[in-house]
């Protein structure tokens, strides 16, 4: 199925063409910098920084997220594609795909929960109970880990 | 002049030690990266509020990202000039990597002048309503400058030498 992936029209272009590796690159690195900044700075107003930001004007913000992590699936399949057999067996990427799996799965969480205690929260008719703080702290850990794989990817053939 | 730097940089016993270092170079992208994340995520969020939008977001508040960004900033201008030390030769010469110091130079220019005349004015503004044109000039150019320098950095590799 790999091997299929890597002679399709798009990874040629991808893997063959001057400029395509690179544009799909520059992509993948805008929506990185969206996705990871962020659902980093939601986190650290989890954890009690930065008190004076409304918790609401992040509802807006994740789907500015969520926007970068179309982008980063949309041109990550596109560069995968253009080596997949060997993207598939490389340490590096499986965790860096891991921790986006996760980190996205529980960005959704964290955003349920977001819409439900938005007002509540910037009220102060109740605060982020230590559900919410386990939920930041694994959502920094997992995002972190995803640059931690995706950096090591090269160094790891 | 780039020459000059060059050759001072080659050689040096820092640049040894990194090029001799096998784990330091991808230690350095990683945080490079973590970096970027925090510094980008935190402009991101003060110039669209900047430039008039999701206004639920208290204006003023927004400067409480700042400290954010400067460590985002810290961690990049370390990590940079390390692999600018690790590697001169590539990166002084490098086309894509001198229009990213003249974005960083325009950027920079760009935060003295909103702290210098827009921050002042904002203060009379409804930190829950629309801002003046010159915050939003400030906020594009902002974002343009700093989205400009990360691309510029992703294609060092693949741009030549200027």
């Amino acid at each position: 199925m790999f091997e299929w992936l890597e002679y399709s029209i798009l990874s040629i272009w991808v893997g063959e063409s001057l400029w395509g590796y690179p544009i799909m690159l520059s992509f993948h690195v805008v929506g990185l910098a969206i996705v990871v900044g962020v659902f980093s700075v939601y986190n650290f107003r989890v954890l009690g920084l930065f008190e004076s930001l409304e918790f609401v004007a992040f509802v807006d913000f994740f789907k500015l997220a969520w926007f970068g992590l179309i982008l980063n699936t949309s041109s990550g399949f596109a560069l995968f594609s253009s080596q997949a057999t060997i993207f598939i067996t490389n340490i590096p990427f499986l965790v860096k795909i891991s921790a986006i799996s996760l980190g996205s799965i529980l960005a959704f969480l964290i955003q349920s929960r977001l819409r439900v205690h938005a007002n509540d929260w910037d009220s102060g008719v109740n605060r982020p109970t230590s559900k919410d703080f386990w939920f930041a702290r694994t959502s920094i850990f997992l995002w972190a880990s995803a640059i931690f794989g995706g950096r090591l990817i090269a160094y790891y053939f | 002049m780039i020459e000059i730097l060059v050759q001072s940089l080659e050689g040096s016993t820092l640049n040894i030690w990194i090029l001799s270092t096998a784990w330091f170079w991808p230690s350095l992208e990683i945080f490079h990266f973590i970096g970027l994340s925090l510094l980008l995520g935190s402009m991101l969020i003060i110039d669209i509020r900047l430039a008039g939008f999701v206004r639920q977001m208290n204006i003023m508040a927004t400067h409480r990202l700042l400290p954010l960004a400067g460590v985002g900033f810290f961690i990049n201008l370390t990590t940079g000039m390390l692999f600018l030390i690790g590697d001169p030769a590539r990166y002084a010469v490098n086309i894509g990597f001198q229009i990213k110091m003249l974005l960083i130079i325009i950027a920079g220019l760009n935060a003295l002048w909103f702290a210098v005349k827009i921050s002042p004015i904002l203060i009379d503004w409804d930190p829950y309503g629309d801002t003046p044109s010159a915050a939003k000039i400030s906020a594009y150019v902002s974002l343009s400058a700093w989205f400009g320098i990360l691309l510029l950095g992703r294609l060092i590799p693949y741009v030549g030498t200027g």
